[in-house]
């Protein structure tokens, strides 16, 4: 039989979940502190002491309230003092970023990665160079409890294994492993898959904030998906979950670079966009090559037009099949599918019409990222924090030891 | 649920030409209602009555269930509903606070209460995550038009209005200002607001719109679900007043 938990598992529980408002939600009053956790005020004023005592937030009298009383004490996120770094390895750039708790992006560090291979020294050799960099930088009081990345590919869930990444190039990479021996933090580097982690971003702090069930899409070379179902990241047994780039939506279509045929990331990714438009040509591709067949289509070119709805028509069937399956409140299209979705909404909504059961469509909610280009990032950085919000009173005394 | 605006059989002549017939229209909290129509099919005319520019000769308006009465922008603005027009109407020789409250400044004894109206402005801003601005103390000569669009957007907004009517706000766009616009647009109506949105753009249109409103030559030809059509049957509403078993029938709403 297993006892109940303990006082001091109770409170390690309140400290973390205290710790989450503040970092989640900003500023907040002890008062509002006591509604939104449901304990009396002494306990408050307890469980922030400690964590006042720990460095990791801070109280503060609040500016004029303009109501009568003794006002009650601001409690703040060290955003300064306490951080984390976020990695993101994506095809086309590798980028670093110090991100103070309270999701502050502090300082940040990007270079533009060349696609044709992954070396795996040199990869994780500059992120740490650049992670060094920034290091040098801070104040002696400040302190780094976490390190976590974002990896375009699907990662083993136990060990930060990129276990294939055919837009990366890379297969079987023991990614955290090596990234944290070169950091030399003395920490461990989580490693997640980035459109899961840009899921978990955008339903922590961006658009999706408050929306329990949703779907993110991700779009640079290949299509990435999350998919958060009752609060939670669907990442299944192994953590490979929610590549819904390789679902296929035209057997017999386009070769995708999984090896498989008319995946969704192959009907609808750079690729596909940037041939079916006839410009592949030109020799340009990422991000901007993508913007200019959006802008071709806006000025009136047809062969733009044209390509940019067949990629539309695609989406939006990838997308219906998705909502019939999860019917999640909220769709959010991130990286080039923003421009993608708002290039082609006509033709994407329209086949939800058409293929997505009345039910599951009716209240469905289509959005853009909110978070943009540093939705990899941020997720990167919830990860790194996850196990201070954990445990924070012990990680901190870890990190400051 | 109660749309926040209702119009009801709406009727308005100029002269002899007769330019809205029997017209309803609903707007709901929360939601963008896409107002969509050829060149000539009554939309700028349906918003002017609106927002209280022309009179109608008969039909009612309706206010979160009651009936008002609308015979001026005054009316109209008192009400919270506020209308964005195509040229904007900013001054490009003021900043963007004085354009802002242009009209309506705030003073603080004889003297403009600055400082309250740039806090206010600056609020507004960071409330609807604009960041493409530097300063709100630039000229709205220097500005681009995505800038410009957003100005006169926030501007609508700062009166605790609860009705945005925007006409055609990226007609004059390119796509990456495009963009941030409709981004913006369905941001007022997460907070709440209900946007009205006039346009040509289809794309804008199923990109942000939660309902389509489809005007046939001065007759509302259907109010449907974005959810519940296709870009084709929208296309048809507008050009020929009728898609299946949607629009009008015989040439009149059903």
């Amino acid at each position: 039989m297993r006892a109940g938990p303990s006082q001091e598992d109770i409170r390690r529980h309140n400290l973390g979940a205290l710790l989450r408002h503040v970092h989640l939600g900003g500023p907040i009053s002890r008062a509002e502190l006591t509604a939104k956790m449901g304990l009396n005020r002494s306990t408050i004023m307890a469980l922030t002491s400690d964590l006042t005592a720990a460095g990791l937030v801070r109280e503060e009298l609040p500016r004029e309230t303009g109501r009568a009383g003794r006002p009650s004490l601001v409690v703040r996120p060290e955003s300064a003092r306490v951080y984390v770094f976020a990695f993101d390895v994506g095809p086309d750039r590798l980028a670093v970023a110090r991100v103070g708790l309270g999701g502050v992006i502090l300082d940040r560090r990007e270079t533009v990665r060349d696609r044709d291979r992954f070396d795996l020294d040199e990869v994780a050799g500059l992120l740490a160079g650049f992670a060094r960099q920034m290091r040098r930088k801070t104040r002696a009081d400040t302190v780094c409890v976490g390190a976590a990345a974002a990896v375009s590919g699907g990662v083993r869930k136990g060990d930060g294994v990129v276990r294939f990444g055919p837009n990366l190039k890379a297969e079987e990479v023991p990614f955290g492993e090596e990234l944290g021996r070169r950091l030399g933090l003395g920490l461990p580097v989580s490693v997640g898959n980035d459109a899961n982690l840009a899921a978990l971003a955008e339903h922590s702090r961006g658009v999706g904030a408050a929306v329990r069930d949703l779907i993110y899409l991700h779009g640079d070379v290949g299509i990435g998906g999350g998919i958060i179902a009752g609060g939670h990241l669907l990442g299944g047994h192994e953590g490979y979950g929610g590549e819904v780039g390789h679902m296929v939506v035209n057997p017999g279509g386009r070769a995708c670079g999984c090896g498989s045929h008319g995946c969704l990331e192959a009907e609808v990714g750079e690729r596909a966009l940037l041939e079916s438009a006839g410009r592949v040509s030109s020799g340009r591709h990422g991000r901007d090559a993508v913007r200019t067949v959006v802008d071709a289509a806006d000025r009136g070119d047809i062969v733009a037009q044209e390509g940019l709805s067949r990629v539309g028509d695609w989406l939006g069937l990838g997308v219906a099949n998705l909502v019939n399956i999860f019917n999640p409140e909220m769709v959010i299209f991130g990286g080039i599918l923003r421009e993608i979705y708002l290039g082609s909404a006509a033709q994407v909504r329209s086949q939800l019409t058409l293929h997505a059961m009345a039910p599951q469509r009716e209240r469905l909610r289509l959005r853009t990222s909110a978070l943009g280009d540093s939705a990899t990032l941020v997720g990167a950085a919830e990860l790194a924090f996850a196990h201070v919000l954990a445990d924070p009173l012990e990680v901190l005394a870890r990190a400051n030891a | 649920m109660t749309p926040l605006l209702e119009v009801r059989g709406i009727d308005k002549s100029f002269g002899p030409v007769k330019v809205l017939h029997d017209v309803g229209f609903s707007a709901y909290a929360g939601q963008v209602t896409a107002l969509v129509g050829d060149n000539g099919a009554g939309k700028s005319t349906l918003v002017k009555c609106i927002g209280g520019i022309y009179p109608i000769d008969s039909g009612q308006v309706l206010f979160d269930g009651e009936e008002v009465q609308v015979h001026s922008p005054r009316d109209a603005g008192e009400l919270g509903i506020e209308i964005v027009y195509q040229d904007l109407a900013l001054c490009d020789n003021l900043d963007i606070v004085q354009n802002m409250f242009l009209g309506r400044e705030r003073k603080h004894g004889l003297l403009l209460d600055e400082d309250s109206m740039e806090e206010l402005a600056e609020k507004t801003l960071s409330g609807l995550s604009v960041r493409t601005v530097k300063s709100i103390r630039q000229q709205v000569s220097s500005l681009s038009g995505g800038q410009r669009q957003t100005v006169a957007i926030a501007k609508a907004v700062l009166w605790n209005s609860k009705v945005v009517i925007l006409d055609e706000p990226t007609a004059a766009l390119g796509v990456a200002q495009t963009a941030q616009v409709l981004e913006l647009v369905r941001r007022l109506a997460d907070t709440g607001l209900a946007v009205v949105l006039i346009s040509h753009n289809m794309n804008d249109v199923f990109a942000v719109s939660d309902r389509i409103a489809a005007l046939y030559l001065g007759r509302m030809a259907a109010q449907v679900a974005t959810a519940d059509v296709t870009h084709a049957q929208v296309v048809e509403l507008i050009t020929s007043g009728r898609s299946g078993e949607l629009g009008l029938k015989n040439g009149v709403t059903p």
